[in-house]
Parts: structure tokens; sequence; C-alpha cells
């Protein structure tokens, strides 16, 4: 899945963009350590943290886009880092369990 | 920051007392016990526990020792994960004259697998302060994780003071005091800078008529006698 299939999945609001993200899995959480531990590469992880370290865990664990839920929107550090470390980001005004559902389809991403 | 320079900062700006947390760590502390032993500066030592649960606590001690007593069991619940200072930064263990003695390999940005109830009762074992850290912040505050401040089921020897896990809460700078006091319960509230760079030390405070140590702060805080300085409104 593209980063723009993504979007219309979710309804989401693009961010940050990430025209070369390759989707194939998905993991939703919104405790980081639980994502570093568990969450594989070409993944979207569906979350809450609207904060630089979900950043940091993406290029940790490999994650190539971020579903914010609830219209949480990013800070300006975290819309700086995940440009820098090629991390889409999108908004959706779903909860994670309603965006869950519509990616239902996607392999759970697990490592 | 350089404790040196953070020292000469606290003193200039006219504070007592300073407390160093670095995130997951207390391994700057010495430096900084040196620095402001040389400017006669009032210091606490210790460290911002990331916990299980990813809130951020504050833990607070009179001696250096008991802060790397408090980083040893700290550590060995951190993942053994080499840090990458690309993404997260450097993290030098320095001297008191700003020398680097070496790189900190763990990821200290990361939370701990200790929890809430089991860092309170580490931290009051070892004669420490714990404080809920700036619990009007959405992302890794008691609050926001937690929705509530926990308390103990059952009162025990390890959680004197009225069976609490905190013994203050933390106000950030920007905080509106007034409405946040409704939301902190029965508790002694501060404010502190949580300065990440030099210019933010000492910009916001919190004053009390006693001893800056553990114990006076203890007495302040069951009193809930603790003044804010006022919050920043844009910085």
């Amino acid at each position: 899945m593209t980063f723009e299939e993504l979007k219309e999945r979710v309804g989401g609001t693009t961010v940050v963009d990430n025209p070369e993200a390759t989707i194939n899995s998905a993991y939703t959480s919104d405790l980081l350590s639980d994502v570093m531990g568990h969450c594989g590469d070409e993944s979207v992880l569906v979350t809450i943290q609207n904060h630089l370290n979900a950043i940091a865990v993406c290029t940790l664990a490999g994650i190539e886009a971020i579903v914010l839920c609830h219209d949480r929107q990013p800070p300006d550090d975290m819309v700086e880092a995940a440009r820098r470390e090629g991390v889409g980001i999108m908004t959706t005004p779903l909860s994670q369990f309603a965006v869950s559902v519509k990616l239902a389809d996607l392999t759970p991403s697990a490592r | 920051m350089a404790p040196s320079e953070i020292v000469r900062r606290a003193v200039a700006a006219g504070m007592d007392g300073i407390a160093l947390t670095d995130h997951q760590s207390a391994r700057n502390t010495p430096a900084v016990a040196e620095c402001a032993r040389r400017a006669g500066l009032k210091c606490l030592y210790g460290m911002e526990v990331q916990t299980a649960e990813e809130v951020h606590t504050l833990a607070l001690f009179d001696t250096v020792e008991l802060a790397l007593e408090m980083t040893d069991w700290v550590y060995a619940a951190m993942p053994k994960r080499v840090n990458d200072p690309e993404t997260f930064g450097d993290q030098p263990v320095v001297t008191w004259d700003d020398d680097i003695v070496e790189m900190e390999w763990r990821i200290l940005a990361m939370g701990c697998r200790r929890t809430i109830p089991e860092t309170a009762t580490k931290v009051h074992e070892l004669g420490g302060l714990y404080i809920a850290a700036h619990v009007d912040r959405a992302n890794h505050s008691i609050l926001g994780a937690l929705g509530a401040i926990p308390e103990p089921m059952v009162e025990s020897e390890a959680q004197p003071g009225g069976g609490k896990f905190f013994d203050a809460v933390e106000l950030s700078r920007t905080a509106d005091e007034a409405a946040w006091l409704p939301k902190v319960g029965d508790y002694a509230v501060t404010r502190s800078s949580d300065a990440h760079n030099i210019d933010d030390v000492a910009r916001v405070w919190t004053e009390a008529d006693g001893e800056f140590s553990v114990a006076g702060l203890k007495a302040i805080f069951a009193a809930k006698a603790t003044r804010l300085s006022p919050r920043l409104t844009s910085f």
C-alpha cells in the first residue's frame, strides 16, 4: 500500500508526505516501548503519540508512516524530524480502533 | 548544557537551590555537585525516571551516591539498545570542569520497565522525594497517560506520607496554576524550568520557607506551602 492509498482508507490529512513508503503491515499502540519491541518494518503505526520520540522509534523499527488519531496535531519538532528521517505523518479524526478496522486486511506487524 | 554553566546561570538568577534531573540517569550529578559546592549553591541530585507507563517522574535525593544508586536500579530495567546519537542526540558524561569522560551507550530516551508503584517504593526506600513531572502536559505526564494520579491501595512502610506514591506534582513553565490546581487534588504543587537548553535555566521557579533538602521539602510539601513563580506565556 502506498501513503496515498493509506490516506484514502483512513480519511487522513497529510502533514508529512512519504511517496516512497511501502506499507505491508500495521501496528496499533500508544506505548512506544511496546512499538519498539514488537512493530516490524515496512509498516504503519496507528497511535495518538504526537511527539518527537515517536519518530525516533519509527527510525529504529523501520516504520514508514504514522497515522495520528483523534486529529492530534504533531508539534513542529516532530514534523521536522519526520521530514529528515523520511517518515510520513497523517492525521485523522478517527480513533485508533476505527483506523485499525479500516486496515484490517493488512498483516499485523510483528517482530 | 555544561554543569558549570547551569550553576552559573542559577546563581546569577538568584536561585537558592537547584536539582539536576537528566532523563533516566544521574551520572552527571557528581559534576554538578562539585560546581554547586564551589559556587555555594544548594543542590539536589536525581533523575527524571520514565516509568513503564511512559510517565515522567522526578526522583530527588540529598546525595550523589543515592542518585547513582537509583540510576543503577533504573539502568537494570532499561532496554539493552545502543544509543544512536544522530537520532536521539549525544549523551555525554562530563566532569565539573567540562571535560567529556565518556558517552553513555544506552538509549536514555526510552522508558524503563519499572512501574510507578515500584519506582515510588524504591525512591522512598532510598530516602528520596518522588514528584510527578509536568502534569499539565499531554505527553509523558501522569494525567496525560493515566488520566488520574494513582494512589496505593494499601498503605505500607515504604509509602509514608499518607499513602501516596508522589510527594508533590510539578507544573511546567507555561501551566496556568489556577486552572491546574483543581485537577491535581491533594498534592503540593511545584514549578520548575525543566530546562533542556541553557537559556531556560531558572526562567521559572518555586518559592518556600524552609530548608532546601529532602527533609525540608517533604515538610513544605506536607504543608502545601509552596509558591510558584508566574508562568511563561511566550518563549
